[in-house]
């Protein structure tokens, strides 16, 4: 079951098509990664999927409605994004910072509510931010701060959470924190994770479904180990590739099939 | 944080952030009594206190603060809150701390239309050359506004084609200056300076009307200026229609450096300083709009009487005032980020 479809989408900046007609549903209850190289569309379609971009032809559906019929408002309510640099006001802390997650549920003249409140406080426990919720954002290490703003997605309290490039920029211990995050989010709380990767390898291990994109268009979608082929990868990336499994988790594993200098 | 409540409605504030609206506002009150009351004529505040509510006490008081000192001081402080809002709103929007409706040319079309209309008419009344600063500044604003928008209003761009309109602006102002014989001249530069000498009680309602209309529109679209603040992509994932919450808080804004400009002149500073002010004050991330009105009040209201306790021969107006203290704390800012401190 998917509560979010795109269908034969086409989108584009100004005179610039990038995702030409894509067609992708989004398994509910799993994490799907999106994977593909740089300027693939993979941003592109993930924006589309929460209404920040409307495309040119083709629908994306959430819960089997046009998501451009849908009040924004009511969108935010049950899609959330964490955005690929989102600026952090000067001087927020980190408790407010994800409280401005709950803006979608407040009303004009409408108090902060013990639901927000309850939101707030269990979305600052599940990110471990519970006893630096009242530092200063822009002073936190690069690991605190995107798991502040996973909290703020957190509080948003959608079913679908989508992410755009969640580990960039930082080191692999923190890129693993922050994907075992998803990990629990997605078990214990049942939610839909989408998130654009660059790592092949956190995507096979983390990701029940694969979207690989080339060209703005799905070259390949499925389970990690039907998906992560060697045809794939040359297809996709231009990589002769070999592909193991991980010793750990048994997740395919892809390391290129040239060393250094590109001699065998 | 705090809960202010009138049965099912409410709203939430920070205990800081309402702890300074409400020492900005006993200041505020304390610096009108000190308006009514000290001057040449002495009054008794009690006096001044009915003379400024319509009492009749007799003379002096009746005519200095009924008529001159209460109406001067009201202008200031209605006139500071639309400029500290009118900054807010703009710094919020273009996530830039140095924005500020005197930058964008909305002032400069102010003043050009207000000395066209003196050139034209050479009439020296107040309200025909607030008139022609409303058109002068409503034109500009419209001018910026459409050069900035690309399907929609682009911050940027908001900056750049107000410098732009702003120079044309100040350079049509000067050209009419030359052409203008000297006693038309001064008056043209005695408005060009801002002031709130010989206000009535007209420009207060004036000022008190365009506010009562605007400060509940900017209230409702507050969340989605602080949200808009973390990005567009954020601010709409967050529900916030970005496009119109936008439109309406740059034409809010442009609205209220307008009407403020029409009432006592161009009044430099007050709107890039009282955002950052009250900022600073309250510790809130994210725009503070009643602090920032509030700031902008108080401040103009004591520049206003700081230049009225000059010297006789040393007094000039409060626009000069104001840029005397602005100018440095603009200097402060960009050197403070010329070194890559926070703004």
């Amino acid at each position: 079951m998917s509560r979010l479809e795109a269908r034969e989408v086409v989108l584009g900046y100004g005179d610039h098509v990038v995702v030409r007609g894509v067609d992708v549903a989004i398994p509910d209850g799993q994490i799907t990664a999106i994977v593909g190289p740089n300027g693939c569309g993979k941003s592109t379609l993930l924006r589309s999927l929460v209404r920040l971009l409307s495309p040119r032809s083709g629908t994306v559906l959430l819960d089997g409605e046009d998501i451009h019929r849908t009040h924004t408002k009511e969108v935010a309510r049950r899609v959330g994004l964490l955005p690929q640099s989102p600026i952090a006001p000067a001087g927020i802390t980190v408790k407010e910072l994800v409280a401005r997650g709950r803006t979608p549920h407040q009303k004009l003249l409408r108090p902060w509510s013990d639901t927000d409140e309850t939101a707030v406080l269990s979305a600052l426990h599940s990110t471990a931010l519970t006893d630096i919720q009242d530092s200063i954002v822009d002073e936190l290490s690069g690991g605190q701060r995107q798991r502040a703003w996973i909290a703020m997605a957190l509080a948003q309290d959608t079913p679908l959470m989508l992410l755009d490039e969640p580990t960039t920029y930082l080191d692999i211990a923190h890129q693993y924190d922050v994907m075992d995050l998803l990990h629990r989010l997605n078990t214990r709380q049942q939610r839909t994770i989408v998130m654009v990767v660059h790592d092949l390898h956190q995507a096979a291990r983390y990701a029940h479904h694969v979207i690989a994109m080339h060209g703005g268009q799905v070259a390949a979608a499925g389970a990690p180990s039907d998906v992560f082929t060697e045809d794939l990868i040359r297809r996709v990336f231009s990589l002769e590739a070999r592909v193991l499994t991980d010793p750990v988790t048994g997740t395919p594993m892809v390391v290129p099939a040239h060393g250094p200098g590109g001699v065998r | 944080m705090r809960v202010l409540r009138i049965g099912q409605l409410g709203v939430t504030t920070h205990r800081r952030t309402f702890a300074v609206g409400m020492l900005l506002l006993l200041v505020l009150v304390g610096l009108l009594l000190f308006a009514l009351v000290v001057g040449k004529a002495d009054v008794t505040v009690w006096d001044a206190v009915r003379a400024a509510l319509g009492i009749q006490v007799g003379a002096p008081a009746d005519f200095i603060v009924g008529q001159v000192r209460a109406p001067r001081a009201l202008t200031a402080i209605l006139v500071g809150a639309m400029l500290g809002l009118s900054g807010a709103v703009l710094q919020s929007l273009t996530r830039n701390p140095l924005a500020s409706p005197d930058f964008i040319g909305i002032t400069m079309g102010a003043g050009t239309g207000a000395v066209l209309t003196l050139w034209l008419i050479a009439a020296s009344s107040l309200w025909i050359t607030a008139a022609g600063a409303a058109a002068g500044a409503l034109l500009t604003s419209a001018l910026i506004l459409v050069l900035a928008w690309r399907r929609v209003i682009v911050p940027l761009r908001l900056i750049l084609a107000g410098i732009g309109v702003g120079f044309v602006a100040q350079a049509t102002t000067q050209y009419l200056l030359t052409r203008m014989d000297v006693h038309d001249a001064g008056n043209a530069l005695g408005w060009l300076v801002g002031s709130t000498t010989g206000r009535t009680w007209t420009h207060v309602a004036f000022a008190a009307a365009v506010l009562v209309v605007l400060v509940p529109v900017l209230l409702g679209f507050a969340r989605a200026l602080r949200t808009m603040e973390m990005g567009d992509d954020t601010a709409q994932a967050l529900g916030v229609s970005v496009g119109r919450s936008r439109a309406v808080l740059a034409v809010c804004s442009v609205l209220l450096a307008a009407a403020a400009t029409a009432v006592t002149g161009p009044i430099g500073f007050i709107a890039l300083v009282a955002p950052a002010l009250a900022l600073r004050t309250t510790r809130s991330a994210g725009v503070a709009l009643l602090p920032s009105a509030l700031m902008g009040a108080a401040l103009l209201l004591t520049a206003d009487q700081a230049s009225q306790l000059m010297p006789q021969d040393l007094q000039f107006p409060v626009g000069i005032f104001t840029a005397a203290v602005g100018a440095p704390y603009l200097l402060w800012l960009v050197w403070r980020a010329s070194r890559g401190g926070p703004s």
